[in-house]
């Protein structure tokens, strides 16, 4: 009896430790696989050059996949990058979507050519080398697949659970914690004018819309005085006028509004009115005190 | 450049040049340049480009000529092209060899025919991406032509004529810092400097967006049916450049920046002094077909 249960626990333990690529079928429909892909921080450029980067900034472990080919049908590739974590995971999504769809783990794009998803610690992407209905059939059978071969689920970053109730735009918010993201929906600075690292989350979100948007930010750091040195430093170079921090009307018309407490710093960028920026201000202070 | 939006609100910068290209560069930073007064850029663009799903050789071969012939002010291609490169030449043509959106075969081969017709002879020519370090050809050249399509990129906002010499390191990583901030300096390597003869931007089928770094697809691609060409690829990237965030206005509705920024393209200008970014100084000559040109 003893002998069994201890079968069992080791076989559990060597799923557990199985990389979910190492679960990818390998054979499915006409596909078969026809190579296995592993890369680490080191030498992902290898695989796909200069892009490695956006991973890196989101902490990359290691990326693990596999290549399928068929006869006279376009190869399909897997890419599942492993991050130091859910968070990175779900920041690497949140840079890669511009909607969100949920067809797959815990938040997924697809379009003819590939889908990608996160879940747990792991980005995954499945592409084709064009589009055609049996290579897009096979990258359905593929994320189904590797969805199923990743056991658990992934945190959303707490901060993301602070933006206002007023929902943002559809596949409008991001997550980061290195500063080059800083701009990503709306040019601020082409510095690291927060001092945004890996021991910051950041989030960025849309709201509003095109032609009356708000851009909210929203910044926690790792102790009060980062906060405060962050916020000052803000306010000097984009708001010096705004006194005991009241929101400011800037030169084209739009309204900004800044705001800090404990270790979060909040600002609205790009307001249409001046209600507007306060009231998601004002939402987002209220999120995070309740 | 350690700059803020709000440093270019002051300067009524934003609202002034209305700059899709460059919406953080103020009317100062481009006053800083040393470079020469202006550079010509060449767009030449033809609607029946595209034969099927592939560009026609004998429309890219027109195309190529035609803008050449206006870029160097000679009036016949043969004379157009031995201005270019000359006999004595050792010539490496600079391609790009991802796989999504490479440097069209089509071009590699007429670039081939029209070098050669130079009087080059074959073994002094190359045509490559990687591997151009230990390229026996490359290693000995006198002349690069420089050429690749123009695409978004998830690192350094677009790729680009600068990005394309990354291929010159010998650690090409050692240039990602900041977004790819310092590219330019790329053409101070001794395998670069002082030998690129011409720079053409491909774009035929040009990529203004991406969703994860390394995906393609081609709704976020359209038949521009163009090439750019010059002498300075600062300003071809630089109107290349306007080209994709003005598609980029098109397709999203609203403007919707690169992610990151292109900065490697201002720093080209403002920092290293390579060539002009600031679109007063860039003389568009444009030939052919006009409709959406977004210049």
């Amino acid at each position: 009896m003893l002998t069994i249960i201890t079968g069992l626990l080791m076989m559990c333990t060597t799923i557990q430790s199985q990389h979910p690529a190492e679960r990818l079928p390998e054979r499915f429909q006409s596909y078969r696989m026809s190579e296995r892909l592993n890369y680490t921080p080191d030498n992902l450029y290898e695989y796909i050059n200069g892009a490695a980067e956006m991973y890196l900034s989101y902490g990359l472990k290691g990326m693990y996949g596999c290549r399928y080919t068929a006869e006279n049908l376009p190869d399909v590739t897997v890419d599942i990058y492993e991050m130091a974590g859910s968070r990175d995971a779900f920041g690497v999504y949140t840079q890669s979507r511009d909607r969100d769809e949920y067809t797959y783990g815990q938040g997924s794009l697809s379009y003819p050519e590939a889908t990608l998803f996160w879940k747990d610690r792991y980005f995954v992407v499945i592409s084709a080398d064009r589009a055609t209905p049996e290579s897009t059939a096979a990258i359905g059978f593929l994320a189904d697949a590797a969805d199923k071969a990743i056991h658990r689920k992934g945190k959303i970053p707490g901060i993301v659970g602070l933006l206002p109730a007023e929902k943002p735009v559809d596949g409008g918010i991001l997550y980061f914690h290195h500063y080059i993201w800083l701009n990503a929906y709306f040019f601020i600075a082409d510095f690291d004018l927060l001092n945004i690292n890996e021991q910051t989350d950041a989030v960025v979100a849309k709201y509003g819309t095109p032609e009356q948007r708000s851009y909210l930010l929203l910044v926690e750091y790792p102790d009060e005085n980062a906060t405060v040195a962050a916020y000052r430093r803000l306010m000097q170079r984009y708001a010096p006028e705004s006194g005991n921090g009241q929101s400011i009307r800037l030169e084209d018309g739009t309204w900004f509004a800044g705001w800090h407490g404990g270790k979060r710093l909040c600002a609205i960028f790009n307001s249409p009115s001046l209600k507007e920026a306060e009231s998601l201000l004002q939402a987002t202070i209220s999120k995070m005190q309740f | 450049m350690n700059i803020t939006r709000r440093d270019l609100l002051k300067t009524a910068s934003v609202a002034a040049t209305g700059s899709l290209m460059f919406p953080f560069v103020s009317g100062k930073a481009w006053a800083n340049g040393q470079q020469r007064d202006s550079s010509t850029v060449v767009l030449i663009r033809d609607q029946r480009l595209f034969a099927g799903d592939r560009p026609d050789p004998d429309v890219c071969r027109r195309m190529l000529d035609e803008a050449l012939c206006r870029l160097t002010g000679k009036e016949t291609p043969d004379r157009a092209w031995k201005s270019i490169v000359t006999a004595d030449d050792t010539v490496g043509v600079k391609t790009n060899e991802w796989n999504k959106l490479p440097t069209p075969s089509v071009l590699e081969d007429i670039l081939k025919e029209k070098v050669l017709a130079t009087g080059v002879k074959e073994e002094n020519l190359s045509i490559r991406d990687r591997g151009v370090l230990n390229d026996p050809v490359f290693r000995r050249a006198t002349a690069l032509i420089n050429i690749r399509p123009m695409r978004t990129h998830a690192w350094s906002g677009v790729g680009t004529l600068i990005k394309n010499y990354i291929m010159f390191s010998p650690k090409p990583s050692s240039y990602h810092g900041d977004s790819c901030a310092s590219l330019a300096t790329l053409f101070d390597l001794p395998e670069v400097k002082g030998k690129t003869r011409l720079h053409i931007l491909v774009m035929f089928t040009p990529q203004f967006h991406h969703t994860a770094p390394t995906l393609f697809s081609e709704e976020f691609t359209w038949r521009y049916n163009g090439l750019l060409l010059g002498f300075d690829p600062v300003a071809v990237d630089a109107t290349g450049l306007k080209i994709i965030e003005s598609k980029r206005k098109d397709h999203f509705d609203e403007h919707r920046p690169l992610n990151p920024p292109a900065k490697h393209i201002l720093l080209a200008d403002t920092q290293y002094r390579l060539g002009n970014a600031d679109p007063s100084k860039i003389r568009l000559i444009k030939l052919g077909w006009d409709e959406a040109s977004y210049v």
